[in-house]
C-alpha cells in the first residue's frame, strides 16, 4: 500500500513540475532575433546611419529609381516604346494605368517615412559623433523633398488643370493618418524649405565621393531643378549658380561621355543610386529592361538615332542588337550607379533659368557648354526649343524628357508606328497624371482621385 | 497563473484522499458472432479509458484490468457488450449483429468517444477509404467524403500542398488552414518552400506521412469538436491517428501498386505556326486598315522589318513546334509499396512499416519520391503504468519546378508562351539554345529545382492507471523535427543563370517543436448517470532556424554547388520561435444513453500577442438526446437510431504572423554594401485572438436495420474581432496594420446519406453522398476618419475584396458586355451590367460581381459493390456556385501582339471577330500590346464534378490461399480522376483551383491508372 501512495505523490510531483515549468505569461516571450523593439533602435548616431541607409535603399527598389519611376516616365516620350518581349511597361506607355496601380506611391511614401523618423529625432541625445548626426539628418530632408517631388509630378494635377498636389507629411506617426491633399502651391513650397533646410544642416565636411549618399551642394542642385520645374527662374538660377560655384562638380568631357556612366561617382555625378553586382532588383533591374532578350521590353523609336550630329559621343549611348535599337550605354551593367541628378543638368537648369530671366547672351554660354563637350554642333541662340533638345540629347533614358515636355505645354506626339500610343497625348489629357491607388483612397477617403479615373 | 496551478494541485490533493486500492489481473476469452464463429479485430476496452485491446485471427483477446471495472466490447455492424468484470477470469463474449446505433468509437485528438455520446460535427474515415487515393498527400484523400469540406490542389506536383476549407472561410486575413493532430498533438503543417521559395513548387508537410501508417482520419467541424483545440480550432480540426499493433500472431501485410498518370484535363491546346501567321497578319490589316495578307505582309516589312519573324520562318519552310507536347512526360509511372507487421503479446503490441513511394511528374523534369518508416508501441510497463510510443521518419525528395508564377524557365509556361516558330532541336539534333524564352528541354537537363525534407516525428506517452479506480495520469512529450533543404541552380549557359555566368541558392530550414501534455482521466458511474472528465495542460514550442545562401559566376559547368561560385551574393540567417500553453478541461456526461452534454473549457496564451492579451478562454457546450434508447421506440423496426444534437461555442484564431503586436526596425536591408535597417510594422499593442461563435445542430438517424443512415445538419459561425490587415493610407509609410477589428458569419446546411441498397452475404450494394453549403457575408470592416468603411483587399489580387455585406473576397471586376459585332472590339459596362456601355476599359468602374472563389455547395458521392470477393468501389467530388478566374489571358488569350508575335495564344482564338456581324466572344485581331483588362469576360463559372476514385477488384478466396500460407489477398485496378464535367465551356484549364480562385499553368491535378496487391501473411 505504501508503495502505491509514495508512486502517487512522485507523479504528482512530476506533474506539478511540468505545469510549474511550462506555463507563465513570460514564457510566450517571442525571441527576437533579427529586429529590434523600437525603443531600441535609436541610440547612437550610428543607428541613424542605418536608418539613412534603410532610406536609400527604399530609393533603390525596382518601384522607384531601381526601375520603374525612370522607365514609366521614358517610356511616356517619343523616345522609346515597349515592346511587349516580357509585358512590362506596354500599360505605361499605352497611359493605360488605371487606380488599381499602386506604382511609386507606395515606395516614395515608404522613403518619406524613414526620412520623417530621422528628422524627429533628437541628435542632442545620441551618443557618437553628433555633428555628423546633423548632417545626416540634413540629408533626410533633401530625402523627404526629392520624394516628395517626384510624388507632386507624378500625381499632381499641374499638367491637368486642377491645383491638388499631394500630402505632405512631415511626421512619422504623426498622428493623422488620414491627411488631405495639399495644393500643387504648397508643395512646392514645401520642397523648397526642405531643401533649404537640407542644404543647411548638412556640413561639406561629410562630402561623400562615392555620390552614393547626398551631400551639401545636392540640396542645392534638386532645388534648381524644382524651381526650373515650376517656373521659379530666380531660384532655379541662384540654386544652380550655388552648385556651380562651389567649385566641386564638372562637366564630364566628350572622351569621357559613354564610360561616365559605367564610372561610379564621376565628378560630374552630384548623387546617384548604389548598385553593386550583390546589391540589384534581380531580374526586376534597369540594364534588364533596355537590353537583352528575356526581357529587354524598353526599345528605342529609331528617330532618335537622328538627333546627334555626326561626332556628336552621345550617339554612342546608342547601338543595336539585332534588329532592334537599343540603350546600350547608360545604365550599362547591374554593377552600374543610377544617376539621379548630375552636374550637366544644373549646367542646363543654369542656362535656361538666365534665359527667362532676359539674360540671352549669357545663357547661351552655358548652354554651349554641354554640345562643346560632346563634339556637337554648338547653337547661335538661344531658345526654348535648342535648350529642350540639348537636354533631350544629353538625358535621354534618363526619365526627365517628359517633365520637360509638360512644364512647356506641349502634348505627346504620336511621332512613329512603333509608339505605344495610338494618337497623340493631347496637353492637360487627364492621364498625364497618374490616378491615386485606389488602395490610398479607399484606406483614406479624404484623399481625392485625378479627374478622369474611376475605381 | 501560479494560482490556477495551486487550484489544480488541490484537486489532485482531493483526489489522493479519495485513493481506493484495487489489484489488476488479466482477463482472456474470446469473441464470437451470432453464428459461433470468431471475430478478429473487436474492440475490447476498459470503459472510460483509453486502455484497449483487439480480438486477434481466432477472436481471442486478454487485458489487464481491475476487478469491477466495465469492459466493452465493439466491432463495425454490431451491437457492444458491456461486461462487468467480476471474480471470473474468462469472458466469452458472443455479439450480435447491430440493429442499433454504429458503435464507431470516434477519434478526436484528446478524447475519444463513441458516436451516441457526440454532441458535435465530426466524420471519421478509416483506412480502407484513405487508401482509395493514390496520391503524395493523404490530406487528398479527404475529397469528396467529408460534408462541408473543400479541398483543392494547388498543384498536380507530387508532393505539393493542399488547400483545404473547412465550412468555407472563418477569417479575412489570418489563416483558414485547419489545424492538423497526429496521435492527440497538434502538428504545425504549412508550405515547407513557404515565402523563401524562388517561385518553386509547394511542399507539403503532409507529404511525409505514409497513408499506409494511418488508421483513420476524422475531421471535427463544430464548436463542441474543436473548442478542445481552443484558439486553433475555429477553422477545423484534422485528427489523424495512426495504426497501433494488435496482440495475437504477427500479421503481415505487403501492398503494392503501379501505374501510370497524365493529366486530368488536357488544356487548351495552343495556336500552330501558321494558325499564328493567320492571326498576326490579320492584326496588321485590322489596325492599319488594309485589305489584304498581301497588303499587310508587304505594310510590315515596311514599317517593322520582319518583326515577328514570320518571313524568316516562311524562308525556313514553315516548320512547326509543339511545345505542349514536347515538355509533356506521357503516362507518367507511379508507385507505391508498403510492407508492415503488427503483433504483439499480452504484456506489448507493436506495428511497424517501410513504405516507399515515387512519382513522376506529368510534365518534364520533376519527380517526388519518399521513403518512409515507422515503429508503434505498447508496453504494459506493470499493472498500472503502460507505456506506448509512436515513431515516424521520412525522407521525401522533391524535383520541382518554377510553377508559382509565369517564370519563363518553366515547362508549364514553355507550353503556352514559346512561340511555335521557335524550333526545339539544331539541325544536328542538339537543343536550340536561340529560342525566344529560354528552350524547356534544355532548362529541365541543366537546371535544378529540388527540395529535400526529412521528418522525424516521435510521439511517446506513459499513463498511470491509479490506484483510484477510474483515474489515471498520462504525460505525453512529443518532438516533431523537420529538417528542409532546398537548392536550386541556373545553368551557365542559356536561361535565367546566362547573364551572371550561372545562378545558385540553397537554403536549409530546421525546425523543432516540441508538445508537452500532462492530463488526468477521471471516470464517473453513479447508476446510469455516467460521468468523464479530463483536465489536461499543453504547452508547445516551435523553433525554426534558416540559413540561406546565394551567389553566382559559377566556375564550371556541372558543378551546381555554391562551393564553385565565384561571387557569392547574399547570406542569411534567422531564428523564430512561438509557444502556446494552455489548460484544457473537459466534462460529459450521460443519462443511460439517452441524454448526453458536454462541456470543454480551454485556456490558451500565444506569444504571438502583447502581454496583457496573450490569454484568451475558449469553451464549448453541446447535448445529445439519443432518441432510439428512448422506451417509445426500443425494440422499434424502422427506427434503429435517431439522434437530435446541438452545440455552441467560442473558438479562436491566431494564425498570423509573429511579432506584429510589436513596433519593430528591421535589420536585414543593405545599401552601398553595408547594412540597413527600417521600421518593419505599424505594430498593434492591442492585437488579440480573432473569435468565432458557432451554433450547430444536427439530427441523426438509422432506419431499417440501419440500412438507411444519415444525417442532417444546420450550422452558422460568427467570426468576431477578426484580425484583419487595415490598409493603412501609404502616407503612413505602412500599407497595413494587423488590427482585431470586423465580423463576419459562415452559415449552411450539411448532410449525409447513406444506403445498403441490397445486403448480404454474397453481394452487397451501396450507395451514399453528402453535401455541405456555405453561405458567408461580412458584417463589419474598419473604418477611416470619416467614417467610411475601408474595404479589405484580398491578400491574392485587388480584384477581390470584402466589405460589410458582400462575401469574402467577393470578385470585383469591371462587367463585361461582349464584343460589338459591327467593330469587333471588346465592350464594358461603365457601372456593372445594366448600365451604359463603353470601349474604353479605363472607364469601366469595378463592381462586385456577387460571387467568390469559395464554392458556395460541395458534394461527394460515393458507392460500393461487392459480389462473390469482387468488388467496385467509387466516388465523386462536387464543387460549385463559386467563379474562377482565367490567369495570364493578355498574354494567351487576348488577340493582341502577345499572341501573335511575343508568346502564343490558345487555338480557340481562331473564333475572332472577322467582319461586321460575326457573333463572337473573341475580339479582333490588333497589331498592339494591349494593357491588362481585367473584367468579366475572363470570370467563369467554377461548378466541376470530378469522377475521384473507380476501383474495381478481387479478394482471392481464403481457402485457397491457406494452403499457401496468406491469409488474405486482393488484387485491384484503380482509376484516379478519371473523369472530370466542367460547366463552363470558356473554362479551359483544370477546374480545380486553389484558394485564390485563379486558374493555374502551374502542373494540373492528374488522373492515375494504377494496378495494386494487398497481401496479409
Amino acid at each position: 500500500m505504501k508503495r502505491y501512495i509514495n508512486k502517487f505523490y512522485y507523479v504528482v510531483l512530476l506533474v506539478a513540475l511540468a505545469i510549474t515549468g511550462a506555463c507563465s505569461t513570460d514564457d510566450l516571450d517571442p525571441s527576437l532575433e533579427q529586429s529590434k523593439e523600437s525603443e531600441n533602435a535609436i541610440l547612437a548616431v550610428g543607428d541613424m546611419e542605418g536608418l539613412i541607409k534603410g532610406a536609400y535603399n527604399r530609393m533603390s527598389a525596382a518601384g522607384y529609381y531601381g526601375r520603374d519611376y525612370l522607365v514609366t516616365n521614358e517610356v511616356r516620350t517619343p523616345n522609346v516604346f515597349a515592346n511587349g518581349t516580357s509585358g512590362r511597361f506596354t500599360t505605361e506607355a499605352a497611359f493605360a494605368y488605371l487606380p488599381n496601380s499602386v506604382y511609386m506611391w507606395d515606395n516614395a511614401y515608404s522613403v518619406i517615412a524613414i526620412a520623417n523618423i530621422l528628422i524627429g529625432t533628437d541628435v542632442s541625445t545620441l551618443e557618437g559623433d553628433q555633428a555628423y548626426g546633423e548632417h545626416i539628418k540634413g540629408q533626410a530632408y533633401a530625402i523627404r523633398a526629392l520624394a516628395h517631388y517626384d510624388l507632386l509630378l507624378t500625381y499632381g494635377q499641374q499638367y491637368v488643370g486642377g491645383d491638388l498636389g499631394v500630402p505632405y507629411v512631415t511626421e512619422f506617426k504623426g498622428g493623422n493618418d488620414f491627411p488631405s491633399r495639399d495644393s500643387v502651391d504648397s508643395n512646392v513650397e514645401n520642397i523648397m524649405s526642405d531643401l533649404e533646410t537640407a542644404f543647411e544642416m548638412m556640413n561639406s565636411d561629410y562630402f561623400d565621393t562615392s555620390k552614393e549618399f547626398m551631400s551639401k551642394y545636392t540640396a542645392k542642385a534638386l532645388e534648381s531643378r524644382v524651381a526650373l520645374q515650376f517656373e521659379m527662374w530666380e531660384e532655379a538660377r541662384d540654386a544652380a549658380k550655388t552648385v556651380i560655384d562651389s567649385g566641386i562638380y564638372s562637366i564630364v568631357p566628350a572622351e569621357a561621355y559613354v564610360s561616365s556612366f559605367d564610372d561610379d561617382g564621376g565628378t560630374n555625378s552630384i548623387f546617384e543610386i548604389a548598385q553593386s553586382t550583390t546589391d540589384y532588383p534581380g531580374s526586376d533591374r534597369i540594364d534588364f529592361i533596355y537590353r537583352g532578350s528575356t526581357y529587354g521590353d524598353i526599345e528605342v523609336i529609331p528617330e532618335v538615332m537622328d538627333l546627334y550630329d555626326d561626332g556628336d559621343v552621345r550617339a554612342d549611348i546608342l547601338g543595336y542588337e539585332g534588329e532592334k535599337l537599343r540603350n546600350i550605354g547608360k545604365y550599362p551593367n547591374i554593377g552600374a550607379n543610377i544617376i539621379v541628378i548630375r552636374y550637366e543638368e544644373v549646367i542646363l537648369n543654369y542656362a535656361e533659368a538666365l534665359f527667362q530671366l532676359g539674360e540671352t547672351a549669357e545663357a547661351l554660354i552655358w548652354l554651349n557648354k554641354i554640345p562643346e563637350a560632346r563634339n556637337a554642333e554648338l547653337y547661335s541662340e538661344v531658345n526654348v526649343d535648342n535648350i529642350l533638345m540639348e537636354r533631350r540629347k544629353e538625358f535621354v533614358f534618363e526619365g526627365l524628357y517628359y517633365w520637360d515636355l509638360l512644364r512647356y505645354e506641349m502634348d505627346v506626339e504620336k511621332l512613329s508606328p512603333l509608339q505605344n500610343i495610338s494618337e497623340t497625348i493631347p496637353y492637360g489629357d487627364y492621364r498625364l497624371a497618374f490616378p491615386i491607388p485606389l488602395n490610398e483612397i479607399d484606406a483614406n477617403s479624404n484623399i481625392t482621385q485625378n479627374p478622369g479615373y474611376g475605381n | 497563473m501560479k494560482k490556477r496551478l495551486k487550484g489544480m494541485l488541490t484537486l489532485l490533493m482531493v483526489l489522493v484522499v479519495q485513493i481506493s486500492f484495487a489489484q489488476e489481473k488479466t482477463v482472456t476469452g474470446t469473441v464470437t458472432d451470432d453464428q459461433g464463429l470468431p471475430l478478429p479485430g473487436v474492440n475490447v476496452v476498459v470503459q472510460g479509458t483509453r486502455n484497449g485491446v483487439q480480438t486477434n485471427f481466432d477472436g481471442v483477446y486478454s487485458i489487464s484490468v481491475e476487478p469491477g471495472s466495465i469492459l466493452v466490447y465493439s466491432y463495425i455492424g454490431f451491437e457492444p457488450q458491456e461486461v462487468l468484470v467480476g471474480s471470473s477470469n474468462t469472458y466469452n463474449i458472443n455479439l450480435k449483429v447491430d440493429t442499433g446505433a454504429l458503435e464507431e468509437v470516434v477519434v478526436m485528438g484528446y478524447v475519444s468517444k463513441r458516436r451516441e455520446d457526440l454532441t458535435g460535427s465530426a466524420v471519421q474515415i478509416g483506412s480502407d477509404e484513405l487508401q482509395q487515393t493514390p496520391m503524395a498527400t493523404v490530406d487528398q484523400a479527404l475529397q469528396g467524403k467529408v460534408a462541408g469540406l473543400q479541398i483543392a490542389s494547388s498543384s498536380g506536383t507530387p508532393g505539393a500542398v493542399q488547400d483545404i476549407r473547412i465550412r468555407g472561410i472563418s477569417s479575412i486575413t489570418a489563416g483558414n488552414e485547419p489545424l492538423y493532430v497526429i496521435d492527440g498533438v497538434p502538428i504545425i503543417s504549412t508550405d515547407l518552400v513557404g515565402t523563401d521559395d524562388n517561385g518553386t513548387s509547394s511542399f507539403s508537410s503532409l507529404a511525409s506521412l505514409n497513408s499506409s501508417d494511418i488508421e483513420s482520419i476524422t475531421v471535427l467541424k463544430d464548436a463542441s469538436a474543436t473548442a478542445a483545440y481552443g484558439a486553433r480550432g475555429a477553422n477545423g480540426v484534422i485528427v489523424i491517428t495512426t495504426k497501433t499493433g494488435r496482440s495475437g500472431k504477427t500479421a503481415i501485410n505487403v501492398s503494392s501498386y503501379y501505374g501510370f498518370t497524365n493529366n486530368a484535363i488536357d488544356g487548351p491546346d495552343p495556336l500552330t505556326g501558321a494558325q499564328r501567321e493567320t492571326l498576326y497578319y490579320e492584326g496588321i490589316m485590322n489596325s492599319y486598315e488594309l485589305n489584304s495578307m498581301e497588303e499587310a505582309r508587304a505594310y510590315e516589312l515596311e514599317n517593322f522589318g520582319d518583326a515577328a519573324g514570320y518571313i524568316a520562318w516562311n524562308e525556313a519552310g514553315r516548320p512547326e513546334t509543339d511545345w505542349k507536347e514536347l515538355v509533356t512526360n506521357h503516362d507518367a509511372p507511379i508507385q507505391e509499396h508498403t510492407i508492415s507487421a503488427n503483433g504483439g503479446s499480452e504484456k506489448h503490441t507493436f506495428y511497424a512499416s517501410l513504405g516507399y513511394y515515387k512519382q513522376e511528374a506529368t510534365v518534364i523534369g520533376s519527380d517526388f519520391d519518399r521513403i518512409s518508416g515507422s515503429l508503434n508501441l505498447t508496453q504494459d510497463i506493470s499493472d498500472s503504468f503502460e507505456f506506448s510510443s509512436s515513431n515516424t521518419a521520412s525522407h521525401s525528395f522533391q524535383d520541382g519546378l518554377l510553377e508559382g508564377s509565369a517564370y519563363f524557365s518553366s515547362p508549364h509556361t514553355a507550353k503556352y508562351f514559346t512561340s511555335p516558330l521557335d524550333q526545339a532541336f539544331n539541325e544536328d539534333g542538339t537543343y536550340n539554345l536561340n529560342t525566344g524564352l529560354p528552350n524547356p528541354l534544355f532548362i529541365a537537363e541543366n537546371d535544378i529545382d529540388q527540395s529535400r525534407f526529412t521528418r522525424i516525428l516521435s510521439n511517446n506517452s506513459l499513463r498511470w492507471m491509479t490506484p483510484v479506480e477510474n483515474l489515471s495520469f498520462t504525460s505525453r512529450v512529443s518532438i516533431d523535427y523537420q529538417v528542409f533543404n532546398y537548392k536550386s541552380y541556373n545553368n551557365r549557359v542559356s536561361g535565367d543563370g546566362d547573364d551572371t555566368d550561372g545562378y545558385g541558392y540553397e537554403f536549409a530550414r530546421n525546425t523543432a517543436t516540441y508538445v508537452i501534455q500532462n492530463s488526468v482521466d477521471y471516470l464517473m458511474n453513479l447508476g446510469d448517470h455516467n460521468f468523464d472528465f479530463k483536465l489536461l495542460q499543453e504547452y508547445q514550442k516551435y523553433n525554426r532556424r534558416f540559413l540561406e545562401a546565394e551567389g553566382d559566376n559559377f566556375v564550371t559547368d556541372g558543378l551546381t554547388n555554391l562551393a564553385s561560385s565565384g561571387n557569392p551574393t547574399a547570406v542569411g540567417s534567422e531564428f523564430t520561435d512561438w509557444a502556446v500553453a494552455s489548460y484544457l478541461g473537459t466534462a460529459a456526461y450521460n443519462y443511460d444513453n439517452r441524454y448526453v452534454i458536454n462541456g470543454t473549457f480551454r485556456r490558451e496564451g500565444n506569444s504571438r500577442f502583447a502581454k496583457e492579451n496573450r490569454w484568451g478562454d475558449f469553451w464549448s457546450v453541446g447535448a445529445a438526446w439519443n432518441l432510439h434508447r428512448e422506451e417509445f421506440l426500443d425494440g422499434n423496426d424502422l427506427v434503429n437510431n435517431l439522434k437530435l444534437r446541438a452545440s455552441y461555442g467560442k473558438t479562436g484564431n491566431a494564425n498570423i504572423d509573429i511579432n506584429l503586436y510589436q513596433v519593430l526596425f528591421n535589420y536585414d536591408a543593405d545599401y552601398a554594401g553595408t547594412g540597413a535597417s527600417y521600421p518593419a510594422g505599424y505594430g498593434n499593442e492591442d492585437l488579440s485572438w480573432e473569435t468565432s461563435y458557432t451554433f450547430d445542430a444536427g439530427i441523426e438517424f438509422g432506419l431499417l436495420q440501419n440500412r438507411l443512415t444519415g444525417s442532417f445538419g444546420y450550422y452558422r459561425r460568427e467570426t468576431k474581432d477578426a484580425l484583419l490587415e487595415v490598409p493603412l493610407s501609404y502616407t503612413t509609410g505602412f500599407s497595413q496594420q494587423v488590427r482585431n477589428i470586423g465580423r463576419m458569419e459562415n452559415s449552411g446546411f450539411e448532410a449525409e446519406l447513406n444506403v445498403d441498397v441490397i445486403r448480404s452475404r454474397d453481394f452487397n450494394f451501396n450507395i451514399g453522398g453528402n453535401l455541405g453549403t456555405v453561405d458567408n457575408e461580412v458584417l463589419e470592416v474598419a473604418e477611416d476618419a470619416n467614417g467610411n468603411e475601408i474595404p479589405v483587399i484580398s491578400p491574392n489580387t485587388s480584384y477581390q475584396r470584402s466589405a460589410s455585406g458582400t462575401m469574402i473576397n467577393e470578385w470585383f471586376l469591371p462587367t463585361w458586355a461582349g464584343v460589338d459585332p459591327d467593330t469587333g472590339v471588346d465592350t464594358y459596362y461603365t457601372n456593372g451590367a445594366g448600365s451604359e456601355v463603353t470601349t474604353t476599359y479605363t472607364q469601366a468602374n469595378r463592381v462586385y460581381q456577387g460571387s467568390s472563389a469559395l464554392p458556395t455547395l460541395t458534394a461527394g458521392l460515393n458507392l460500393h459493390v461487392d459480389f462473390k470477393g469482387f468488388f467496385l468501389d467509387a466516388s465523386g467530388y462536387y464543387a460549385g456556385g463559386h467563379k474562377v478566374y482565367e490567369s495570364w489571358h493578355l498574354y494567351l488569350n487576348q488577340t493582341n501582339l502577345y499572341e501573335t508575335a511575343t508568346y502564343n495564344g490558345y487555338s480557340s482564338l481562331m473564333d475572332r471577330w472577322q467582319q461586321p456581324g460575326d457573333i463572337t466572344r473573341v475580339s479582333k485581331v490588333v497589331d498592339a500590346y494591349q494593357p491588362w483588362t481585367y473584367s468579366t469576360k475572363f470570370l467563369h463559372d467554377g461548378d466541376y464534378f470530378r469522377l475521384r476514385n473507380v476501383t474495381f477488384g478481387y479478394d482471392v478466396n481464403a481457402d485457397a490461399l491457406a494452403t499457401i500460407g496468406v491469409s488474405s489477398a486482393r488484387l485491384f485496378v484503380r482509376g484516379t480522376n478519371l473523369y472530370t464535367w466542367v460547366k463552363d465551356d470558356y473554362l479551359l484549364h483544370d477546374p480545380e483551383v486553389d484558394a485564390g480562385g485563379f486558374t493555374t499553368i502551374t502542373t494540373p491535378p492528374v488522373k492515375s491508372v494504377v494496378f495494386g496487391i494487398n497481401l496479409k501473411l
